[in-house]
């Protein structure tokens, strides 16, 4: 066999652009000046706790003080080195595409898919709440048909929801539509 | 020969059928995460903490650490199936095994890998059984000031080591110490950090924290740039009872049995975690094999070894877990929270004082590996189901158990808006490089160290130098600037191995792929243009 001298078709766009090149850096340079208000943020704030009168040698003050001082070192040589150059070396997964741009409307979606599950919970109870979660995330990920997606969530939880109650003895809140259920928790508890 | 009276006890407890089905379980679903990207043991452990608040210590311990030594065995069976083009051997044995499932010997890497975790597992699990009595009844005489030292090596090198860059390394560990700071301060009583904020007083959960960052943190990530299509395995034909040639054999012991005594002390040494084992493995298995050209083509010693490596590994770091109560990595530093959830502290005490609960644990082990073999060899086609699951109902369901196991810890919903803002953080940590492991790492053992350091200070009326002085923590800092130097240099050789290794499989689509693998753009070595590099011709493959 032969090995091709020419790229093979299909291999796609060369990875040269690395996931590095076209990611600014202002998201970094942010991201560092926080930690390192976080740490003077931690390092002002120890003086701030109070210490009791009791004598005692080393006081409630000094561990915040250390981790105050790690965190602003280390921020700031984050900073330095973002600077110079030395952008993020990203750890690699299966299913990440370190070719594909920063897709912020999908993390848009699934932040609301919980948000709307935190806020169902309490009133149509836990199951439903996980259907609209596992299905809206499913959906938002590109599951072929959303209906499905949502019926395996509604699955997903009634049986979370009947095991959990049944058999570790952990009621989750059913909400007012899932009353029928309730037998057959009280039964699984024996 | 106390200790092989009390394993056998051990074995008599763990072998009661109650336990047995925990352990069955623990490793059914570690094998699941291992298989499953996206989820980790530290992350499945975390989600479990609440839910096992209906059992007994010795049940849950027995399923964490069967989550454990299932998460090692069943990650080499996605490295080695899952057709990710483009993929680069971020960890070594990936390359490797994927290389030989494309030879059409991926069954002979995935029981290469799977025996050899066995062989390595029953092996280190040994010498836990041997060292870790030892080394716990030589600890009790460790003084507050020696603790001090050994989680400062514990911090430094799990904040220098783990991930690409020391200082973010570093920075995620301070975030972590900080948010082990928040709430009432145990020794005075006084509130830190806590806005006056009631739900605060009580300190941040670990389970929030831990479950935030890797599983919502990791959702969101992937989420951002998913690679979108259908699953692409690499398929296996061959039955399992011809998976192995005998040239395979002979080729394959020696690597599981380097791979173990490489593995196993470095479990034990705070030193970067299984990944350095992995890599030393390979290096040197590289360096004895007689079919040195194969390597980056699908060497069968290149997966034996650093899986066996891998999976020493994960038992030396219960040494330091169970007899000093040291976690070195992220999961260890969630099973001790877990150890802790029942009022047991794990260190030189736990031997003499839970001397039923240990030898069970340990011996749960013994019986994990055998049950993980059996899961992995003979069963190992289920698993490749699993890696099938399409990827959008994977991460909602990660995503909905995220959610369950964070509004589980006390049935309240603002649980689950902290999870969400973890996990929003986390995000942003996964996408500029951060490490999360330290993090976690410094959020449990951060309260301990303060614990042990303020304790060291009172002894000494506030002298620091006796921080020092004493011989124990003397040689643990020289030992911690040998760790660190090592470290960083066997980091530095591991990303040039790695890429090139890279570098030799893209060879086989373009010349151009290689050499962007090989170097980042700006780094070439001269303005070399990937138009211009010509290509020999070869007619030996």
């Amino acid at each position: 066999m032969t090995a091709p001298t020419t790229p093979a078709p299909g291999s796609g766009p060369a990875r040269a652009a690395g996931a590095s090149a076209h990611r600014s850096k202002l998201g970094e340079y942010v991201f560092a000046a926080l930690a390192l208000a976080l740490g003077v943020f931690v390092f002002v704030g120890a003086f701030g706790i109070r210490v009791p009168g009791s004598g005692t040698q080393v006081g409630p003050r000094v561990f915040p003080f250390l981790v105050g001082t790690i965190l602003v070192v280390s921020a700031a040589m984050v900073f330095v080195g973002v600077l110079r150059g030395k952008v993020a070396e990203l750890e690699e997964g299966e299913d990440i595409d370190d070719t594909a741009r920063t897709d912020w409307l999908t993390l848009a979606k699934i932040v609301a898919f919980v948000v709307a599950h935190i806020a169902l919970i309490e009133i149509v109870g836990w199951p439903l709440a996980a259907a609209v979660l596992f299905g809206g995330v499913a959906w938002t990920l590109g599951a072929k048909r959303w209906w499905i997606a949502l019926l395996v969530g509604l699955a997903l939880g009634l049986v979370v929801y009947v095991v959990f109650g049944g058999l570790l003895g952990l009621s989750l809140p059913g909400g007012p539509l899932l009353g029928w259920l309730d037998p057959l928790v009280a039964g699984l508890r024996g | 020969m106390d200790n092989i009276m009390n394993l056998m006890e051990g074995f008599a407890t763990a072998l009661q059928p109650e336990y047995l089905i925990y352990g069955f379980i623990g490793v059914l679903i570690g094998t699941a995460v291992g298989v499953l990207p996206g989820i980790g043991p530290a992350m499945t452990v975390a989600l479990l903490l609440p839910l096992t608040y209906a059992l007994d210590p010795t049940a849950a311990l027995i399923t964490f650490a069967g989550i454990y030594y299932g998460g090692m065995y069943g990650g080499s069976t996605t490295s080695i199936l899952l057709n990710t083009p483009g993929e680069s051997a971020s960890i070594v044995t990936a390359l490797e095994g994927n290389k030989m499932a494309k030879l059409g010997r991926g069954a002979a890497a995935l029981a290469t890998a799977a025996i050899g975790s066995f062989i390595a597992g029953t092996i280190a699990t040994l010498g836990l059984t041997l060292l870790a009595p030892t080394i716990a009844a030589w600890a009790v005489n460790l003084a507050p000031a020696d603790y001090v030292a050994l989680m400062v090596i514990a911090f430094i090198t799990v904040g220098a080591l783990l991930g690409s860059s020391v200082w973010r390394g570093l920075t995620s560990l301070g975030i972590g110490l900080f948010l082990g700071l928040v709430g009432t301060e145990i020794l005075s009583g006084q509130q830190r950090y806590t806005f006056g904020l009631l739900p605060l007083a009580d300190g941040i959960d670990v389970v929030l924290v831990a479950v935030g960052l890797f599983a919502v943190g990791e959702t969101l990530y992937v989420a951002s740039r998913l690679r979108h299509g259908p699953v692409n395995l690499v398929p296996v034909t061959r039955g399992w009872r011809s998976w192995m040639t005998k040239d395979d054999w002979r080729r394959s012991w020696k690597p599981w049995l380097r791979g173990t005594a490489i593995g196993f002390p470095i479990g034990t040494i705070p030193a970067g975690g299984a990944d350095v084992a992995t890599f030393l493995s390979y290096a040197s298995e590289k360096k004895l094999s007689r079919h040195k050209e194969q390597f980056g083509r699908g060497a069968i010693e290149g997966v034996a070894g650093p899986e066996a490596a891998n999976n020493a590994a994960a038992a030396g770091v219960l040494v330091p877990l169970l007899t000093l109560g040291l976690p070195t990595t992220a999961t260890a530093a969630i099973i001790l929270s877990a150890f802790q959830s029942y009022g047991i502290q794990p260190g030189p005490q736990l031997f003499t004082n839970q001397p039923a609960l240990v030898w069970a644990l340990i011996a749960s082990l013994y019986i994990g590996n055998v049950m993980l073999l059996v899961l992995n060899l003979p069963l190992v086609g289920i698993w490749v189901k699993l890696l099938q699951i399409p990827r959008p109902y994977l991460y909602a369901g990660i995503l909905t158990f995220a959610a369950l196991g964070a509004y589980a810890v006390n049935f309240s919903i603002v649980d689950i808006v902290i999870l969400l803002v973890i996990g929003i953080v986390g995000y942003f940590l996964r996408r500029y490089g951060y490490p999360i492991a330290p993090l976690v790492i410094g959020l449990i053992l951060g309260p301990m160290a303060e614990a042990q350091l303020r304790r060291a200070l009172q002894l000494s009326q506030g002298d620091l130098t006796a921080l020092f002085t004493r011989p124990f923590a003397a040689i643990c800092y020289l030992a911690l600037v040998v760790i660190i130097a090592l470290g960083l240099w066997l980091r530095h050789r591991q990303s040039r191995v790695e890429r090139a290794l890279a570098a030799a499989a893209a060879a086989d689509t373009s010349v151009e792929a290689a050499v962007n693998h090989m170097w980042e753009p700006g780094h070439r070595p001269s303005d070399v243009k990937t138009s211009e590099i010509k290509t020999v011709k070869r007619d030996d493959e």
